[in-house]
């Protein structure tokens, strides 16, 4: 190890003064696992480093075909590995002047060990989760109703939370929001989505029910509902229900549920698109407000990412159109609609490429980038940057 | 697929942060005897806190910077344990897609070692140190 005359007689041969420098002068070199070890650099945004400060831990999750991303209780990143022509050394007992004490009188070597060094490190980019496969795999089984008697329940392919985040590119927090949003629910332990019919015949139930007992759809009782419904569903359906279409609150030591008027509405319009390619608009909106419970009222920019008016054609028309089955990446989904119609409106395109924003992106500036736009009577529209059949 | 779990502390602290220092080129051995155990320089500071760094016959000046994104340093860790969260192995993770391994029952996990907030750079050209000077005669 290099003694302080040797480190004295370089600074000399370098025409550095001692006087001109701090005291400490670390003597670097190589620790003996210096090749061999497996490190490498990750770079962090503030809220990763702030979770890693608080020694939480991150999975890796990838599948064959997919890229690997990294994620945290409740966000997703993007891996990538940048390389650098620069070389990069750990050095974990180096000091910077600002620790340095500079208490002692006298120049000392500190001998300090590069642990390790690598010349690439893993860069991440905050991603939006891969979140449509999840709705895919629930979908291969999803729940109608309790088995009849004397027919057997399909238990395959069915998933638990520890399935799922075996599966999904997505971290916990976002599944379980997903989960929510397409009104799966916990049935035996696993995660099941509704049978679309089934879940309208609950929402028709609970209306009914409130219709034929006049209460205000902001005051259900979830005792009486459980009571009356008990015959013709299991209780924990119902209350799903009415979880996933209202909001939950205590009055009195009595639980209440306020029912979403959009919710419900959306509910029932979905129900009545389902059934034909397209519908006469005049008679739709007709037909959906018969439908809805009594006090509520119906209105076209509920259906916003659900369902497309249009305005152009004679009769004017309206058609089911939901963005969850629409493809997950930008330019498919682009050129999807795009094929669906040839020059869309802002407000029409707007809640079909909402989802795509990452972080701080517009949907003006999604537009700018994949559309192309123009005027037509007047008004602004956005039509394909590429031949597009349609 | 695969799930490689990144560990962060058993406790709950926050890992040690270590310095990095960053050279431009590569640093090789006179002899190429490999790097272990030599030693690669002196590294010292003026008193206005500027870096020095000597390697071999080259003297260069750097500076101290706070790095804009900070680095987690991991540790790779391939074992026969039940570190990571599926069964396969994952050999690396580039930007590529991932190949699923399917021999044995080796597992690769990481954990975090350290953070890294700071780095001493090194851009400037190294200046030769001239060991002979001519006497003046």
């Amino acid at each position: 190890m290099r003694t302080l005359e040797e480190v004295r007689a370089t600074l000399e041969i370098a025409k550095l003064k001692e006087e001109d420098l701090q005291k400490t002068i670390h003597c670097l070199s190589f620790g003996d696992n210096v090749s061999s070890a497996d490190y490498c650099l990750m770079e962090l945004d503030d809220t990763l480093c702030k979770h890693i400060e608080a020694g939480q831990s991150l999975v890796i999750r990838g599948d064959k075909d997919e890229r690997a991303v990294l994620c945290s209780g409740d966000n997703t990143y993007d891996l990538k590995i940048a390389d650098t022509s620069n070389l990069l050394l750990f050095v974990p007992g180096c000091r910077t002047p600002d620790q340095l004490t500079n208490s002692q009188d006298s120049s000392h070597v500190a001998h300090t060990q590069i642990w390790g060094f690598c010349n690439s490190y893993w860069e991440l980019r905050k991603h939006r989760p891969k979140l449509k496969k999840l709705k895919k795999i629930l979908m291969e089984n999803p729940y109608e109703g309790p088995a009849i008697r004397g027919q057997e329940e399909n238990t395959e392919n069915r998933y638990t939370m520890e399935d799922l985040l075996e599966r999904i590119q997505a971290s916990e927090e976002e599944i379980k929001t997903h989960l929510e949003t397409i009104h799966a629910c916990q049935i035996d332990g696993y995660w099941r989505v509704l049978d679309f019919d089934y879940e309208m015949k609950l929402l028709g139930h609970v209306t009914q029910l409130v219709d034929s007992e006049s209460w205000s759809f902001n005051k259900v009782p979830l005792q009486n509902s459980l009571e009356e419904l008990a015959p013709l569903e299991p209780k924990e359906m119902i209350e799903h229900c009415l979880n996933c279409y209202g909001k939950r609150y205590n009055e009195n030591d009595k639980v209440f549920y306020a029912l979403h008027e959009d919710k419900v509405c959306r509910g029932v319009a979905l129900m009545l698109l389902q059934n034909a390619v397209k519908f006469n608009l005049r008679e739709f909106q007709e037909v959906w407000q018969q439908s809805v419970p009594e006090g509520m009222s119906t209105r076209l920019d509920q259906l916003k990412s659900v369902a497309l008016v249009d305005r152009t054609s004679r009769p004017e028309t309206i058609c089911l159109l939901r963005v969850e089955d629409l493809p997950e990446d930008t330019l498919e989904r682009f050129n999807h609609l795009f094929t669906l119609r040839e020059k869309w409106t802002e407000d029409d395109i707007t809640p079909y490429i909402q989802d795509l924003c990452g972080e701080k992106q517009t949907t003006g500036a999604l537009l700018t980038k994949y559309a192309r736009s123009s005027m037509q009577n007047g008004i602004k529209v956005f039509n394909s940057r590429r031949p597009v059949a349609t | 697929m695969v799930q490689i779990v990144v560990r962060g502390s058993v406790d709950g602290s926050s890992p040690p942060e270590w310095l990095l220092v960053e050279l431009q080129g590569e640093v090789i051995t006179r002899h190429n005897s490999g790097l272990a155990g030599n030693v690669m320089g002196d590294l010292l500071y003026t008193k206005e806190g500027v870096p020095v760094l000597i390697v071999g016959h080259h003297i260069l000046y750097g500076k101290q910077v706070k790095l804009e994104k900070p680095f987690a340093v991991l540790t790779k860790h391939s074992s026969h344990s039940q570190d990571s969260l599926g069964s396969h192995d994952n050999s690396v993770i580039t930007q590529v897609p991932m190949e699923t391994n399917q021999q044995g029952p080796t597992s690769t996990s990481y954990s975090v070692s350290a953070l890294i907030k700071r780095k001493l750079i090194f851009k400037t050209r190294p200046k030769p140190i001239i060991t002979n000077v001519p006497k003046k005669v």
